[in-house]
């Protein structure tokens, strides 16, 4: 009997503390923002949606080779010999034409691999963390310099190269060839 | 066993008129044959088949629970799990060394640090690297710290919603959120940081930093106390915890318990003491333990208190390391990280560690390439739910909900 009303009495006088301590904290500052209208303030490394500066892009893959989740994309054209891309900011000469260069932010782990392996510090996190969009395409952002009819040409004019030189190298070993054969048939004959 | 479902079944027709089955007449045997082909198994009669989970507020995630219920009693349960199973150890095999720490922060996603600091520790042993500069040792301790406690006040703030206390939660989110924008200016983000890398850590601590964790300790020493006027003292709540889901210390370490729960049954097994790595052997602090001061020893209440106090223990630890890492702040965190990680060909290494949860263990089998042949992670929360249908059984369905809550289980580290 005694238990029970000691227990009653420890109730109300442990709750009587507590809500004393409550009671207190109705006095005290909100701290929950109204996220709209108001914001956080991000810290200054604070890993957000990636941005690339394509200008200063050399096209070197490591940031897509890293990536834990392989969600860069990246497409180059190797410039022609007379061709002059200029220099990177760093000044990385730049040796490829950047057709292509997406990001699939809906796979991106935002681990920040890629933004420490790249050598000319292109490859950023930027502070915006909103990337909710209404359709799957728009989570892929797509870097390039080049606009679509550019980057095709591009592309073609690469195409166009390989497919050159393959013929060329064909009709080389066609020639090497033939000249063998002749060179065969003559030895034969003598 | 099943005689009494099968035996004699009354039906109930819709003119009211009742009719008994004798099942033994008729097909109750190839019933009987059938369970016990199946191995289900058998109930007496009155028994309800529940499902709880996966989409359960309680269940701390998607955790499946399949519960035979007696009216309200707990009979069995039976956990379903691999609704969250992400294939990390397969990713693993297929990642470089370095690429598996972003992976190793999903398993707990409540204690990354944690998680990265055991991931880089097998590495470094794996590769024998194991003079570190002294800012590197000391940060990790600072930020795993840090993490043990944001990791324990979601621990507790979750018993309490669990027992229908709202504003202790409220309350213990609020400072966690505090420790949250600390690590996310460390390391840039607020959960998963893949901060600590293997021989260091990925950024510089910025300027100014460890002035702030100091100040969020003394903001946060007076706030714990407030929380233990609010909820651990309150006499409600330590009646409502204390007879509950008790845990005997011989069958916590039959099931390889491991974290807060085996120390609330009273058993003092902690690696950052028992096996101490990084620099936790440079610290004074205490292991609390479960004393069962208000029941039986190992109850739900025993391992609550055990997390809050070593909240108070963390605080300890981190106020040291602070110290300690005063004279080293200007070494350069990066220089000891391995410019390419391939340790000799049939190298093998198991590093365990104390995450919040307990026991995590990594085991890294290399085949001399710069990707690891195998990664096996132990998770603590594995071994901790397989012991619910112990914990659970003879008590209330209500009783269960704060069990789960007690053994503070993330899915994330269950399935991996």
């Amino acid at each position: 009997m005694g238990n029970y009303f000691n227990n009653i009495f420890r109730a109300i006088s442990t709750i009587a503390v507590g809500m004393a301590e409550t009671w207190k904290a109705m006095f005290r500052p909100p701290i929950t923002l109204q996220y709209p209208n108001e914001r956080w303030q991000l810290p200054v490394n604070a890993r957000g949606i990636l941005f690339n500066n394509v200008d200063d892009c050399i096209g070197c893959f490591k940031c897509a080779r890293i990536c834990p989740v392989q969600c860069i994309y990246i497409d180059t054209v190797k410039a022609l010999p007379d061709e002059d891309l200029g220099k990177a900011s760093m000044g990385n000469p730049i040796r490829q034409h950047l057709v292509r260069f997406d990001i699939d932010m809906f796979k991106c782990c935002y681990c920040d691999f890629c933004t420490t392996v790249c050598p000319t510090e292109c490859l950023y996190m930027t502070e915006e963390y909103e990337n909710g969009v209404f359709s799957r395409e728009n989570g892929i952002y797509h870097f390039s310099k080049y606009s679509p009819p550019e980057a095709m040409a591009l592309r073609r004019r690469e195409q166009e190269e390989t497919m050159t030189k393959a013929l060329a190298k064909e009709a080389a070993l066609a020639a090497k060839k033939k000249a063998a054969a002749q060179k065969g048939k003559e030895t034969a004959e003598a | 066993m099943f005689g009494n479902l099968f035996k004699k079944r009354r039906y109930i027709f819709e003119d009211e008129s009742t009719m008994v089955f004798d099942m033994d007449q008729t097909a109750g045997r190839y019933y009987d044959e059938a369970m016990k082909k199946l191995e289900i198994e058998a109930y007496e009669g009155d028994e309800m088949i529940v499902n709880m989970g996966p989409q359960h507020p309680s269940t701390h995630g998607v955790l499946r629970l399949e519960l035979v219920l007696d009216g309200e009693l707990v009979k069995k349960v039976t956990p379903y799990l691999g609704y969250l199973h992400r294939n990390f150890e397969k990713h693993a095999e297929n990642t470089s060394y370095n690429e598996v720490i972003p992976f190793c922060d999903r398993l707990d996603y409540l204690a990354s640090m944690n998680q990265d600091l055991a991931y880089a520790l097998a590495v470094e042993r794996l590769i024998g690297l194991n003079e570190l500069p002294e800012k590197v040792e000391y940060a990790r301790v600072l930020c795993c710290e840090l993490n043990r406690i944001a990791s324990h006040l979601v621990a507790v703030g979750t018993f309490g919603l669990d027992v229908g206390a709202f504003t202790p939660f409220l309350w213990a989110f609020r400072d966690r959120e505090k420790i949250l924008d600390l690590l996310e200016w460390l390391s840039g983000a607020r959960m998963l940081y893949n901060y600590i890398w293997v021989g260091g850590l990925a950024r510089d601590l910025p300027g100014g930093w460890l002035a702030k964790v100091r100040e969020f300790l003394d903001y946060f020493e007076p706030k714990m106390v407030e929380f233990n006027k609010v909820l651990t003292s309150n006499h409600i709540f330590i009646e409502r915890t204390a007879h509950v889901g008790i845990l005997d210390p011989d069958v916590a370490v039959s099931y390889g318990c491991t974290g807060p729960v085996l120390r609330g049954s009273g058993v003092k097994f902690d690696l950052r003491k028992d096996e101490p790595y990084s620099y936790y052997d440079k610290f004074e602090f205490d292991v609390p333990v479960g004393d069962g001061q208000f029941g039986p020893l190992g109850s739900v209440l025993d391992r609550f208190v055990v997390r809050i106090q070593e909240i108070t223990e963390s605080v300890k630890i981190i106020r040291q390391a602070l110290d300690g890492i005063e004279p080293f702040t200007d070494q350069d965190v990066k220089q000891a990280i391995p410019r390419r990680i391939r340790p000799a060909a049939d190298a093998e290494m198991y590093v365990r560690s104390e995450t919040p949860r307990g026991e995590l263990g990594f085991l890294i089998r290399s085949d001399g390439s710069d990707v690891p042949s195998r990664v096996k992670a132990r998770s603590p929360c594995f071994s901790n739910i397989n012991v619910v249908d112990d914990l659970s059984r003879g008590g209330l369905l209500a009783d269960l909900v704060i069990i789960i809550g007690s053994l503070d289980i993330v899915l994330g580290c269950i399935d991996r």
